[in-house]
């Protein structure tokens, strides 16, 4: 096993059966010709100590120790960007940490891979079951280890499908292991990713958010499995933004904020209000607002959308912003905010409503049009609909103003382009080395203040922000807080879309709340809170 | 909106980082090596090519005739490719151009109004390309491949059998043969023409837009970039500037063939590449790209009079343009290294990724 540096004598001498260490896995072969019998070995500690991660110079875990346990459901709690993920991620091989240690057993191991955690037994169910559509279930749960037939060329397929089956009925799924995994539901390919775990006789388990495509009956058909699991001693980790969920089947739960570990409590001391508040932390304990309360009076409107429709992301939208308010825009991911946002900014077609800008309806809407007319858009995804990476932060900066870079004749003035863009990020404070860097050098932080640069430059009336706060530092994030603050003190209408409720909560004066594509609620003043919006964004029919 | 002058964002001084490897460095140092290595080149046939050296200034310069149509379709090839697609269309554009005006103009019409028409036909085949990519969303690769045999089995049916030649004296001066002092016309057209596109490139909102879809078509979109048009406009440029090297070749043949342009898209490909141009967009300049036209022209004609079979010097042309390119690889590298030291440095042992956490 090249990729491991993993020392695998104590593994071997627990394992059953010699299923690891075998010279066909060893050599990465694909044909696994051992019978397979008896049970996998069950009850392994699995143990991070001080991971540390980050991304594009954002650190996004930092210092966390957690046991999982065997015989155990340890749930990790936290808000979005807390790093539940990226922790779970880097424990099932898939992000290597940036310092820090992984203890299988009593066993360090290291440079692990998807696979090469797989053959160590440690399985990630992810958020969206990610199996191959086309091919059935059979050979969704035995690839990369199909079993070899009797004449050693040939593929045991009946063996396979037995044992499927098999497998199939461990995990309650009651289906053909010839079905091709396409005509499954979500919440059946979830069971077979859960099965799939079993069939490489992985006995760490690890659940990223799997409850949030399924339906609550569908739900409680993976928890019976996972209470099975339990009981059977497999060790077990599972995600989830449901927290009543989390109390239920929970033996232990953590609590991370900001990528830190805030908290490890067994479930029996731990209550649902205490958790909230480990999770939103400082916010609930006088988390202070970064702008005075709105007053409206006096002011125009200047942005109004009316019955906004764009099928199926979302329909009949309607708001409005005045001059100098921000308004929030609340709403679980695929909630259609950021399909909102585009279609006011002219990057999708909508079916019908119109937009107004200034009371003038703006038509045929283009991105150009929209900033022309004084209405921008900050992307969500950074790096893909954001900054060139590859180009200097000077350029990244005047992108959007390119048509007035030569206001005098049909040349670019490269002095005055050089001016506006240390203006920009003058005021945004964007630390470089110099505008000739590449953005890409740059941190998480700095490139979303290289950004907000490039908006500033076109003076907008409205700017509609986009998770503006996504993949940066926390220090960051409160410099963007100030400025959106004081943008709209200087009398921008600002919209501000974010999945981070307590983000919202200080910076906005008014939201809305998406659910699947609909307006759910409007809150604003003093009813902005983290619990209100809470229960709004997650349809409050459903709690 | 007013912003006041202070920032709440404003974190003290720019930070101390070393000397940044920056994309416009990087470009202008491949831009150097070029032009570095064009005048080794003409020092090397110069004192080991007697023949060569006896051509004079006016004689090395008129070489140029011989290879600037290609090195004009060069030039609009490096804006398509700067945008991250190709055309493939440019040779057989040519031969279509130049048979149209030669056709034109043996019906009796004028030969200057015969080279607008067919420069008009060549700005029409630009945009069928144009149309096809950016309207329909076919890769550039297939639709160009496909309108390549088009316009060449148009040129074709145009042509004939007897294809026009002998053309009025003045075309042929100014298009082919013709010079002032020592430098030929063909040359100062090609001059005139290649500052033209550059400006487009380097100075333009055009062009900065065009650059930015190169780098990242969907954030040139979300920045307000008018991705479609540009897309569209760079096809009807390039195919004019195809069409104006089909009208230059008959001029300097004086005779129009069905099929002088087959021979001239790769060369003009090869250019663009070995001009510091990345084939999948945006890095790269136009001056690389102009002084790549006299590299690997002089390179094929110091060859031939040096001696060498035309299939020798062609053969050396794939061993510059690889070796070239691995010197180019190498050197961007070493700047890959630094920046990845400049990060180290700066964000301890921040690895790059390429994806933002998804928590």
């Amino acid at each position: 096993m090249p990729l491991l540096l993993v020392r695998n004598k104590g593994l071997r001498s627990q394992g059953p059966a010699a299923t690891r260490g075998h010279p066909d896995r060893a050599s990465g072969g694909d044909v696994d010709r051992r019978p397979r019998v008896g049970t996998p070995r069950v009850g392994t500690r699995y143990e991070g100590r001080s991971l540390t991660k980050s991304f594009d110079g954002a650190t996004v875990l930092s210092q966390v120790d957690i046991t999982f346990a065997p015989g155990e459901v340890h749930s990790v709690v936290g808000e979005n960007g807390a790093g539940k993920s990226t922790l779970l991620k880097i424990m099932a091989g898939i992000y290597q940490p940036d310092s820090g240690q992984l203890v299988l057993g009593e066993e360090r191991v290291g440079g692990l891979s998807p696979r090469s955690a797989q053959q160590l037994g440690v399985y990630l169910v992810p958020q969206e079951p990610a199996l191959m559509q086309s091919l059935s279930v059979t050979e969704n749960l035995f690839v990369g280890i199909l079993r070899r037939g009797r004449l050693h060329f040939n593929v045991d397929w009946r063996s396979m499908k037995q044992e499927a089956s098999a497998y199939l009925d461990r995990v309650g799924l009651d289906v053909d292991p010839e079905v091709r995994a396409e005509e499954l539901s979500i919440a059946q390919q979830q069971l077979v990713e859960c099965a799939r775990a079993l069939v490489h006789r992985c006995t760490v388990i690890y659940f990223d958010e799997p409850t949030s495509p399924l339906t609550a009956k569908e739900a409680g058909t993976l928890f019976e499995v996972m209470k099975n699991l339990r009981a059977d001693g497999y060790t077990l980790g599972f995600i989830s933004h449901r927290l009543d969920e989390v109390l239920a089947i929970s033996d232990r739960v953590t609590v991370l904020r900001d990528g830190k570990r805030v908290s490890t409590a067994l479930r029996s001391e731990v209550e649902g209000p205490s958790l909230v508040k480990a999770m939103v932390g400082r916010e609930l304990t006088g988390r202070e607002r970064v702008r005075p309360p709105f007053d409206a009076t006096g002011r125009k409107e200047m942005l109004a959308v009316e019955d906004l429709t764009s099928e199926p992301s979302f329909a009949g939208v309607s708001f409005s912003v005045r001059e100098g308010e921000v308004l929030g825009l609340a709403g679980l991911v695929g909630s259609g905010r950021t399909e909102i946002a585009e279609t006011i900014f002219g990057l999708r077609p909508s079916d019908r409503g119109t937009v107004r800008l200034e009371g003038r309806r703006l038509e045929h809407r283009s991105p150009r049009a929209c900033i022309d007319a004084g209405l921008v858009y900050l992307p969500e995804d950074r790096a893909r609909h954001g900054i060139f990476a590859d180009v200097e932060v000077e350029r990244n900066v005047t992108a959007g103003v390119i048509p007035h870079l030569a206001r005098y004749g049909p040349l670019v003035k490269p002095v005055a382009e050089r001016d506006l863009a240390k203006q920009a990020t003058d005021r945004t404070g964007v630390r470089m080395a110099s505008l000739d860097t590449l953005i890409k050098a740059l941190s998480g932080g700095n490139q979303q203040r290289a950004m907000l640069s490039r908006w500033l430059l076109a003076a907008p009336k409205v700017a509609i922000f986009d998770e503006p706060t996504r993949g940066v530092d926390v220090g960051a994030k409160d410099d963007i807080y100030h400025l959106v603050a004081q943008l709209a003190e200087g009398g921008l209408a600002c919209v501000f879309i974010s999945s981070e409720l307590s983000e919202l909560a200080i910076t906005c004066d008014r939201v809305i709340a998406m659910y699947e594509g609909h307006v759910v609620g409007e809150l604003s003043g003093a009813e902005v809170t983290d619990a209100n919006l809470g229960s709004l964004i997650v349809g409050a029919h459903t709690i | 909106m007013s912003l006041s002058a202070t920032s709440p964002l404003g974190t003290g001084p720019a930070a101390k980082a070393p000397r940044a490897q920056t994309a416009g460095r990087q470009e202008a140092r491949w831009v150097a090596t070029v032009a570095v290595l064009l005048v080794a080149l003409l020092a090397y046939f110069c004192i080991a090519v007697p023949d060569f050296r006896d051509l004079g200034v006016s004689g090395i310069l008129g070489l140029s005739e011989q290879f600037l149509f290609t090195g004009l379709i060069a030039l609009g090839e490096a804006l398509v490719i700067l945008t991250g697609e190709i055309d493939l269309s440019t040779g057989a554009m040519s031969s279509l151009s130049g048979i149209v005006m030669a056709a034109l103009w043996q019906q009796g019409i004028n030969i200057w109004l015969a080279v607008v028409l067919a420069l008009i036909i060549s700005a029409l085949g630009g945009a069928i390309n144009g149309l096809f990519v950016t309207r329909f969303g076919i890769a550039s690769l297939l639709v160009t491949l496909g309108t390549q045999f088009i316009f060449g089995s148009v040129a074709t049916a145009v042509g004939g059998n007897a294809p026009p030649y002998n053309f009025p004296k003045a075309f042929v001066r100014l298009a082919g043969t013709g010079s002032v002092g020592p430098i030929p016309n063909e040359l100062i057209s090609f001059a005139v023409i290649a500052v033209v596109v550059w400006l487009l490139v380097a100075r333009t909102r055009y062009g900065r837009g065009l650059v930015l879809i190169g780098y990242n078509r969907a954030a040139a979109r979300y920045a307000g970039v008018n991705v479609q048009r540009t897309l569209f406009s760079s096809f009807v440029i390039c195919g004019v500037l195809a069409g104006a090297a089909g009208i230059f070749v008959s001029g300097y043949y004086n005779a129009a063939r069905d099929d002088i342009g087959n021979s001239l898209l790769l060369p003009a490909i090869t250019v663009v590449v070995l001009g510091g141009v990345d084939i999948f967009g945006g890095k790269g300049r136009m001056s690389g790209v102009i002084l790549a036209v006299f590299l690997l022209g002089f390179l094929d004609q110091g060859l031939l009079i040096r001696g060498n079979s035309s299939l020798t010097a062609t053969m050396v042309e794939g061993i510059v343009l690889v070796l070239c390119l691995m010197l180019k690889i190498a050197l961007d590298r070493r700047a890959g290294v630094r920046l990845k030291e400049s990060l180290q440095r700066r964000f301890g042992s921040a690895r790059r990724a390429a994806v933002l956490p998804d928590t």
